[in-house]
Parts: C-alpha cells; structure tokens; sequence
C-alpha cells in the first residue's frame, strides 16, 4: 500500500428533508483496493457523487494528491484522473463501443472524428484488459456483462488515478467477475487507487485491503479486511448483531395444493423452458445471478412482456381443481388472481404523484364504483383500512405516495394486491432500497400474509434473504432452471453451484 | 397569504385557480383602463368575449383529457374546421336538414378522435406525430370535399333555421354559456368521479405502473383522445352557430389558443395532473386577451405572437415546478 | 456481430423505390409531366423543402421536432423582402439576414428545448404561432425578379444558357442540394457536433454524464435546424412569385414528413440525411404530381399526413419484432 493519494473529511451532505452524508471522512491510497461499504441508502453512492462532482457538497474537504480540490461535474474529475464506473450503465446504445469509449474526448483530424484511431486504441485497451469485444460493435446489440466491461475499459482508458466500481459485480457472471477481479488487481498493481462498492461480503473478503463503513450517512469507521470476520463487518453495518438464522424447515404444509403449475415457459433469450409448481401457503425463493432471467419469467407470467410459449394453470377456486388460463397482459394476470411486486417500485409499482388512495384502488377500481362513478368513502375505508393493518407511517390517506419512505411505498403496492385480494403475488426484490428496520417488518409482513393462505414467489439476489424467507428454492441461471430444493437441504454453496451451473 | 391559502373554499378550488381570477379580472380593469372606449362598448366586448368562449372552450377542455394523459393533440384546431366544412356541405350542397349537419359535424370530430387515439394507443405512434399528421389529414379532407369552398350556416334572421344561433344566444340570454359550463362540469364529474378519468391521470403520471396493475391502459388513453375529437366536433357546432362561415385550409391557431388556456389553468403537460375549473378560467383569460388585443387596434397577428409566447411561459412554469418539486 | 441485413431492411432503399415508382407511374399517365419544364419546376419547388428536411432532421435524430420550420421560412422570407423593397436592402446582405434570422429563430428553440427544458412539440408549435404571427404582421413582398436588379439570387438555383426560345436551363440547385447533403452527412457523421446529436437522442443523461456539454449541443442542434431554414427562406424567394403573408402552417410537414420517409427512429438516436434527402423527394413527388394525373392539389395533404403516419409505423413495428426476437 501506498501513500495517500486522496482524502475526504467531514463530507455534509443534504438534500430537502434527508441529511444524506453527515461529516464523513474517507481516504483512499495508492495501491490499495478499498472496499465501501454499508445498507441500501447508507449514502455510499451520494459520498461518491460528491467526489465525482455530480453533488456539490455542503461542508468538509477532499484532498487530492496533496491539493484541496472541488470538482464541479464528471468531466473535471475525470481530467484530473478520478474516474466512477456507475452502477446504472452509462452508455449510449446507438453508438458502437469504441464510439462510446472515447465519448467526449474523441481524436479528431481537422474536424473530421478520427474513427480509425478510435478502434485501434479500443483493440489496444481491450487486449490489455484480456476482453473479447468488437470496438465496431453497436452498444445496445451487447449483453449487459459485456457493456458493463466496456463502462471499465472506458473509465481505465482515462489513465485513471483513482477508479471508483460502483456495485461492478451486480450484473456479472461469475466467469465475468473473475476477469474482473484480474484486472482490480493488475491496476492495484500500477499503483491505482480503487474504490469498491460492494454488498457481497465474499468479494470484500478476496479482493479488498481495507474496509470503511457508512450507516445512514454517518461514517462508522475503517477496519483493515484481513484482520476482521464478516460479522464484524455486518455488525458495523447494521449497528447490532442481527445476523439471521435461516430457516430450517418449510412451513408449508406437504399436502398443500398447488395453487399455480407453469409448464414450459418460454419468452425470448431470458426465459427459457421454465416449469414450477407453487403451493398454497408457500413462499417460494427464486435465487440466481442478476440477468439469470428471474425478472423476466415473473413478468412473463405476469403478462407484462410477450411469451413464445407454455402453459400457465391456476387453482380454481370454485371447483377446486387447476385451470389453464390464457394469460396476454397484465389485466388477465389480475383477473386470475396473480399480483406482481416490481423490484423498481418507482418505474412499475406506484403511481407517485397520486395519493395512497388512489394507489390502493388501483388494481380493482371496479369494485368501488356505482355505475361509473367512484364511491370516494367506500376507497377511503378501505384504504384505511390497510394503512392500519399493514402500519404504513402515513399523516393521512390522502398523502402523496412520493412523499413516503421506500418501506412505505412497498407497503402501499402490497396494499394495492390485497385490496385486489389476489392469492399469488409475487415480490420481485422485495426489500431492495428499504432500510434494515423496514425490512424486518416487510418479511414479518410476507410470512403473516403466507401464514393467512396468500401464496408468494420471492425473487432475490440476497442469499440472506432467500436462506430466511423461502420454504423451497427455485434456482436459475442464464434463463433457465438449473434446480429446485427444499429449504431443508439448502446451503449457500448449494444454490452457488446451481446459480453459475451453465456459466463457462 | 399563509390564511388565504388555509381558507377551506380556496383549498377546495386551489389556490393558483384563485390566482388566475384574479389575473382574469385584473385584465379585465386593465382594458378597460388602457383601450380607449374598452369600458363604454361594455356589454358588447364582453359578448364577443363570451362568443370567443363557447368554442375555444370546447376545444380547450377536450385537449384537457389528452394532455393528462402525458400526449398532445394539436390537431384539434383543423379538425374542428374541417367538421364545419364537411357538416356545411352536407346542409348546403347535399341539402340536408340542419339536424342532421350538426349530427355529422360532431359524428366526424368523433371519428378524428377515434382515429388519433387508436394510431397513439394501440399502435404507439408519438402524439405529436399523429397530430402533425391528422393536422393535415383534416385540412386536407376539408378542402377536398367542399371543393374548396368556403360553407356558411343559416343567421338567426333565417326563417326556417333560425333556431340554429339559439345555441349561443336566446334573445340576448347567452345560453352559450349555460351549456358551456354545463359542459365543463359533465367534464370536470368524468376526469375526477369516474373510473375512466382516475385511470387517464394515473396513466398520464406513470403508465407502466397502471398497467401492471392489471388495468387495460390502452383502452383508457384511448378514450381520452376521442373525448378530444368528440370535443372538437361540439366546438364546430358553437363555431358556426355563431360566426356562421367557415373556410377550408384554417383552424392551426386554435390549437395554440386551446392548450394555452389548458396549460394556464394548471394542467401539466407531463401529464398526470389536469384542472377542469383551471381550464375553463384559462380559457376565459385566453378569450378576453383575444378580444383586448382586438379592441386596442391589433389584428390576428399579434394574437398568435402572444398566445405563443403565454404557451412558452406557462408550461415553463410547470417545468420550474416540477423541478423544485424533485 | 451484427447480424446480415437485406437491404430492404433499410428504409431508405424503399423510399427510394417508391420515388422511382411515382416517377414511373406520372411518366406513363401524364403526358405535361414528360417535359423538361415540369422537372425543371418539381425541382424548382423541392429546394425549400429539402432544406428544411435537412434542417429538421438534426431535431429529429434528438427525439425532438421544430414545428417552426414552415411558418419561420416564410417569416425570414418576408422580412428580409420587405426590406429589400422598401429600405432598399442588398439582396446579398438580405440573404444573410434571411441566414441570420433563421439562425436567432433556431437558437431560441434551443435555449427553449436544451436549457429550459420545454418539450420540444410543444415550444417549436409556440414559436411557430409567434413566427407566423410577425409574418402576417408584414405586408405581401415579391423579391426582385430574376431580370430586376439584385435578381442574381435565383439563378443559385437555376443556371441559364442561352436566350429565347432555345434557352436551355440547368438546375444547378440539385447539384447544391446534393454537395450540401454529403457536407451534412460528414457532419452527421464524422464530427463531433453529429456523434453528440445521435448521442443526445440515444440517451441524454449518459451523454451528459460522459462530460459532454449536453445543453450547449442540444441548442446547436436546433440552431443548425435554423440556420438551414434561414437558407430554406432564401430558396423559397426564388421560387415563388410573391410570398404571401400568414402563410407557411403546412408546410413544415413537407420537411418533417420527408425525414421520416427517409427512415429517422421516431424515438431518436438514429437518422441519415441521404436519407432525408430521399424521402423529401418522395413528398415533392406526391406534392407536384398529383395534378399531373387529375388529383386537386389539396389531396397532397392527406397523402402526406397518411405518408408520415405509415412510415412511422414501419419504424415502430420494425422495433417491436426486433425486440421480441431478442
């Protein structure tokens, strides 16, 4: 490890009504890997944003190579070598890779955009990093793995000081993430000061020196990796020892009817072949990598993307016995008893400019109507009714969704289904952007509502989470199934093994 | 000010559509003031006020629904004029009774309707690109099947369909405005009391959400746009009942006129929040400037040059809003 | 890596057989349209046209529009004549002001787009209300004829050998047309101003995140879209006779349909000025070929909003399978 190549202290930050980063320090040197880590919303990234000059910060100091230094937007701070692979991918689909590496900074002739130079540099850099892709290719014709690559060779081709890998791994194979790893170490070997955000405590443990920790905004220190456990780290994160026991047992009765049979899904490159059975009562874990196409067969059945081919069979309540049902978009979906909680609330699961009313309601408007006109009193009993019942932290039903908190707004969507009184539901990352406290109550929530017959696939990346939650485990990989198991006999390793089975 | 805003009347209507009254009868004092013989000719400004009113309101508060939704429909203008043509031929040239003009003037702003909002719902193609296209279409469909001729509806002094004009006034009783505001209020019980109109705003704020909440949006953004075009037709009928002729090859002004009023009256153009009562206050505020700026010597001109410029500030203010609002 | 293509997978070589195509068809029904002068006139009435279609195509690739493009033509075109005629103006310095108009025009949309952030529909129909608005301030102005001191403007477009009855005239304005068109083309493609353009349409945010001055592009791009409008008013002038006050609504579908003909995405990010260049002529085609096989001039309307309507379609469909065979 090197010297100190850049420091933050007492770094403020506050956006209206949050004080995203309270006075916190950090300092990273050359030569070292150093891992950032906290809970959803602990404000690494905002700490990030306020280095790259994306956020102007509101007090404290960054020093950089010996200079105090404030960066006004990316482009400053990546002429002066600090460079952020972001998380959301930052790349122009309609530009060729090369095109989008050099975006910005293009060589020219004259006035005339030198593209040759552009793909021989991009072969070079490639090379160096040991990718195999065309620099001709278009952007948006590339696998998400393959662009994320691109988003690193272009921040490394800035003869980078200091890289920032926000989350690099999230959207990795592991194959992928190996190469990765390789290339972390050849620039921790040239000097580079890098900067890894991260929730996988495995990849913090292999591939960091230090370890700096943030809980809700505030700095909570600095640990050397090779000297602590994961529990330290957990417990420094969370601030108490709350490390889950999974769960051993289904509680799932084994006589349990099955309430939803799909046979030989198939939808695109993402669904291939998929067949699974869900029973009554059962709250079913759907693990595997990010882009194993978990997402995609959810929405699949759920109607919201097109489907090639399979069968979906639903429990028919009437007669007792499963039913194929046709299923084109969302609205049959509905009409067969299905609920679909988005991992992206904002985009597809609330309506945040309107009111927890009118959110609530909004899956089954037709029963709080008199003809054509809304029975406004039986919405807001209803509503009301479910504020109460699931304790969302509301002044009011007529609040404005936008104005919650992120485990609140999960609550108004949970709402909306169970006003619907849909028996399947299925939560697509349910407890992502919800902090620790809230997401304890949201799993309460989900096994009170299993408890009650409600039945629930659970699709997650957080190994924790599915070795808590799940009485039976789905495993997939590259869009297809690659195994099935008991919560009984699941172990990390053994959902590992199958979730990166078809990886090469 | 923080106890005029608490006041339950002005929270029940919004404080920015107090605003905007308040901007509508300063403007009114202002002309009165400004233009010489504004005050003394009185009654009579008012009354072309009111005229401008019946027809641009239509048009206002059908694109109110559209809007909402998030899209535009800036055909409406043309499409209203090519309903009068094309109802005026047939009372004219194929010598139907009045009656049944009027019921093809509104049959033909219904089919507009019908059309852009299949072509933007089902078949996703841009608003603004259908309006464009539907723009010309109606000019066009206007001037090809009147031969590009100009048509003209029977004046009150007309023995026979005289009755026509008593849409807009009744022996100087301007029931105009009585179905007008009956109008608006139909308007304003659908966009807030029914299950269409809590569907169009919400789709207008985030689509993907309400369609994976098992609602048909398609169908709802649809009906949105063919209260547009129906909207468009009844303007036609007011247009003619009291101005009587119409030209084939006009009506783009309109548009502008229409969604200034909107957007004034607090409808975002991102979509998802839409003031029935704001518009119909726009639309008055729109009228009034027309006729001022009539009355102080100006011509239709200036008219376009300051609705274009009110349309730029009004929906930058929305812009601002939202912004601060993130 | 990237998958063979029939050519028939690109929308230009289509709209080029569908010029072919009419060409063919007026050939074979029209005798008029064989001669030399009728070419000599469709190309006479092509130039404005592709000009704007060059122009708009920049706003177009962005995701936006600029609706002003129609009436601001006209508009430049008025000013500059009325000062020629009455102040007695050059016609060279009035050419420049004509470049110089459209320029400011452009670069208010810009700012109006870019920096405050105003959906580009509904900004560009603003200032196309305000344009058309001064333009019908202004009083009907020819530009001095071709045989009228200061005339040399036209012969840009029309070189003259000879006099009298064996007179034989070249449109060296195609060949300015087609040199323009490879110039925008590198442009497009080969600087950084046309790289930022398709970057800008493709995905805003990323662009901007790279360190790309997004807001000062995306001003250029309705500026560039201007300042070929201003030469749009140039060309417009040597063409037509008188130009007409309040006039020019209508005529930005001319360029904006053309765009699209020649295959831009509706939703931005893709766009190629050959292929503007081509679709332009197919509108021309439809616009000055009509009355050679018996068809009144106002079809060409309906024709061209059915033209936009259906190659946006293509687009989109072409899209929706690519994406379900992903």
């Amino acid at each position: 490890m090197g010297d100190v190549i850049l420091t933050m202290k007492g770094i403020d930050k506050s956006f209206p009504g949050v004080h995203a980063l309270d006075h916190v320090d950090f300092e990273v040197r050359s030569g070292e890997v150093h891992a950032l880590m906290g809970e959803n919303g602990a404000g690494k990234s905002t700490l990030m944003k306020v280095l790259t000059g994306i956020y102007k910060k509101d007090s404290g100091t960054i020093t950089y190579q010996g200079k105090e230094v404030e960066f006004h937007n990316t482009r400053e701070a990546q002429d002066a070598g600090i460079v952020i692979v972001h998380q959301e991918l930052n790349m122009v689909g309609d530009l060729t890779v090369a095109q989008n590496i050099f975006i910005g900074r293009e060589p020219t002739k004259g006035i005339r955009i030198d593209d040759k130079k552009m793909i021989e540099d991009s072969k070079a850099l490639f090379k160096r990093l040991k990718i195999d892709i065309d620099p001709r290719a278009r952007m948006k014709d590339l696998t998400v793995g393959k662009q994320q690559m691109c988003e690193i060779a272009k921040a490394i081709s800035h003869d980078a000081k200091v890289i920032i890998f926000d989350e690099p791994s999230a959207a990795l194979t592991e194959k992928e993430i190996e190469d990765l790893f390789v290339i972390i170490r050849d620039l921790r070997a040239q000097n580079l000061g890098i900067v890894y955000i991260s929730h996988r405590m495995d990849e913090i443990k292999v591939i960091t020196d230090r370890v700096t920790v943030m809980r809700d905004g505030g700095y909570v220190g600095t640990l050397i990796t090779k000297d602590c456990t994961k529990e330290d780290i957990i417990n420094m994160m969370v601030g108490r020892v709350i490390y889950e026991e999974p769960k051993t047992h289904s509680m799932c009765p084994p006589d349990a009817p099955v309430v939803l049979k799909v046979e030989h899904l198939n939808a695109g490159r993402m669904v291939q072949d998929v067949s699974f059975e869900l029973h009554k009562g059962e709250i079913l874990g759907f693990s595997g990598l990010m882009g194993a196409g978990r997402t995609e067969t959810a929405r699949a059945i759920f109607g919201a993307d097109p489907k090639q081919s399979g069968k979906i069979s639903v429990l028919d309540k009437a007669s007792g016995q499963l039913k194929e049902v046709t299923i084109n978009s969302p609205e049959d979906a509905v009409k067969a008893g299905i609920g679909y909680l988005s991992e992206d609330r904002r985009r597809y699961g609330i309506v945040v400019g309107k009111s927890i009313i009118e959110n609530s309601t909004l899956a089954c408007l037709e029963e709080y109507t008199h003809g054509i006109f809304i029975d406004k009193k039986k919405e807001k009993q209803v509503t009301e009714k479910f504020i109460d019942e699931l304790a969302t932290k509301t002044p009011s039903a007529d609040q404005l969704v936008m104005n919650l908190s992120g485990g609140n707004q999960q609550k108004v969507v949970i709402a909306k289904w169970l006003v619907k009184n849909s028996d399947i539901l299925i939560f697509d990352e349910p407890t992502r952007g919800i902090d620790v406290g809230a997401k304890n109550e949201i799993y309460k929530l989900m096994n009170k509502l299993a408890a009650q017959g409600k039945s629930i696939i659970m699709i997650s990346s957080e190994m924790t989470e599915i070795l808590r939650m799940s009485d039976r485990i789905v495993i997939m990989c590259e869009g297809k199934k690659t195994g099935e198991m008991d919560i009984a006999e699941a172990t990390q390793e053994s959902i590992m093994d199958k979730a990166t089975r078809n990886i090469s | 000010m923080e106890k005029i805003k608490q006041n339950p009347v002005v929270r029940k209507i919004g404080f920015n559509r107090v605003i905007l009254i308040g901007v509508l009868i300063l403007m009114y004092l202002v002309f009165c003031v400004a233009i010489k013989g504004f005050a003394a000719a009185g009654m009579n400004h008012f009354m072309n006020t009111l005229n401008y009113v019946y027809f641009l309101g239509f048009l206002s508060l059908g694109v109110t629904f559209s809007i909402a939704t998030g899209g535009i429909d800036f055909s409406i203008g043309p499409v209203m004029f090519c309903c009068a043509l094309i109802g005026g031929y047939c009372f004219n040239s194929y010598k139907m009774p009045l009656g049944t003009s009027i019921v093809i003037i509104i049959l033909v702003g219904l089919i507009f309707g019908i059309f852009n909002g299949y072509m933007i719902a089902y078949q996703s193609i841009p608003p603004f690109i259908i309006s464009m296209a539907s723009m010309n279409i109606a000019k066009g469909v206007g001037a090809v099947f009147t031969h590009v001729n100009s048509q003209s509806f029977p004046l009150s002094s007309d023995p026979v369909n005289g009755w026509f004009s008593n849409i807009v006034s009744y022996k100087g009783f301007p029931t105009g405005f009585v179905l007008f505001l009956l109008a608006a209020i139909i308007c304003g019980i659908i966009m807030y009391n029914t299950r269409a109109g809590r569907y169009i705003l919400c789709l207008g704020s985030n689509e993907e959400a309400v369609r994976l909440s098992g609602v048909n949006t398609r169908k709802y953004k649809m009906i949105a746009y063919v209260i547009c075009g129906l909207m468009a037709g009844i303007a036609a009928v007011f247009f003619v009942a009291t101005y009587t002729t119409v030209q084939p090859g006009y009506g783009d002004q309109y548009n502008n006129e229409a969604i200034a009023g909107c957007v004034m009256g607090g409808t975002s153009m991102t979509g998802g929040i839409a003031s029935i009562l704001g518009t119909v206050i726009g639309v008055f505020i729109i009228s009034l400037l027309q006729e001022g700026i009539l009355a102080a010597g100006f011509g239709k001109d200036i008219q376009l040059v300051v609705t274009g410029i009110i349309v730029i500030v009004a929906v930058y203010a929305d812009v601002t809003a939202r912004r601060r609002k993130n | 890596m990237t998958k063979k293509k029939s050519i028939f997978n690109d929308q230009r070589v289509i709209a080029a057989l569908v010029a072919v195509a009419l060409t063919v068809v007026y050939l074979i029904f029209s005798k008029e349209f064989r001669q030399y002068s009728s070419f000599l006139s469709m190309l006479d009435f092509s130039y404005y046209d592709i000009l704007m279609a060059f122009g708009v195509t920049f706003p177009l690739i962005t995701g936006g529009v600029d609706l002003s493009i129609g009436t601001g033509m006209v508009c430049y075109a008025l000013i500059a004549g009325q000062l020629v005629r009455n102040n007695g103006l050059p016609v060279g310095a009035a050419i420049v002001l004509c470049l110089l108009l459209g320029l400011a025009f452009g670069i208010i949309n810009g700012i109006l787009v870019g920096v405050m952030g105003l959906a580009p529909f509904i900004a560009t129909l603003s200032t196309c209300m305000i344009t058309r608005g001064v333009g019908s301030a202004l009083s009907a102005t020819p530009w001095p004829t071709l045989q009228q001191p200061g005339g040399w403007f036209h012969s840009i477009f029309k070189w003259q050998f000879g006099t009298g009855r064996s007179a034989f005239k070249f449109p060296f304005g195609i060949v300015l047309m087609l040199i323009l068109m490879f110039v925008l083309e590198f442009v497009l493609n080969h600087t950084k101003f046309g790289r930022y353009t398709i970057a800008i349409g493709s995905n805003r945010e990323a662009t901007a995140l790279s360190g790309i001055n997004v807001k000062f592009y995306h001003v250029m791009v309705y500026a560039v879209c201007g300042l070929l409008t201003g030469f749009a008013a140039v060309a417009y002038a040597a063409v037509t006779p008188t130009v007409q006050p309040g006039t020019g609504a209508g005529l930005e579908m001319d360029g904006i349909g053309g765009v699209f003909v020649g295959g831009v995405s509706a939703t931005g990010g893709y766009g190629s000025i050959i292929g503007s260049f081509i679709g332009t002529m197919v509108i021309v085609l439809l616009k000055t070929g009509l009355p050679y096989i018996g068809l009144q001039s106002n079809w060409q309307q309906i024709i061209t909003g059915a033209v936009l309507i259906i190659s946006v379609m293509i687009d989109i469909v072409k899209k929706r399978r690519a994406a379900a065979t992903a």
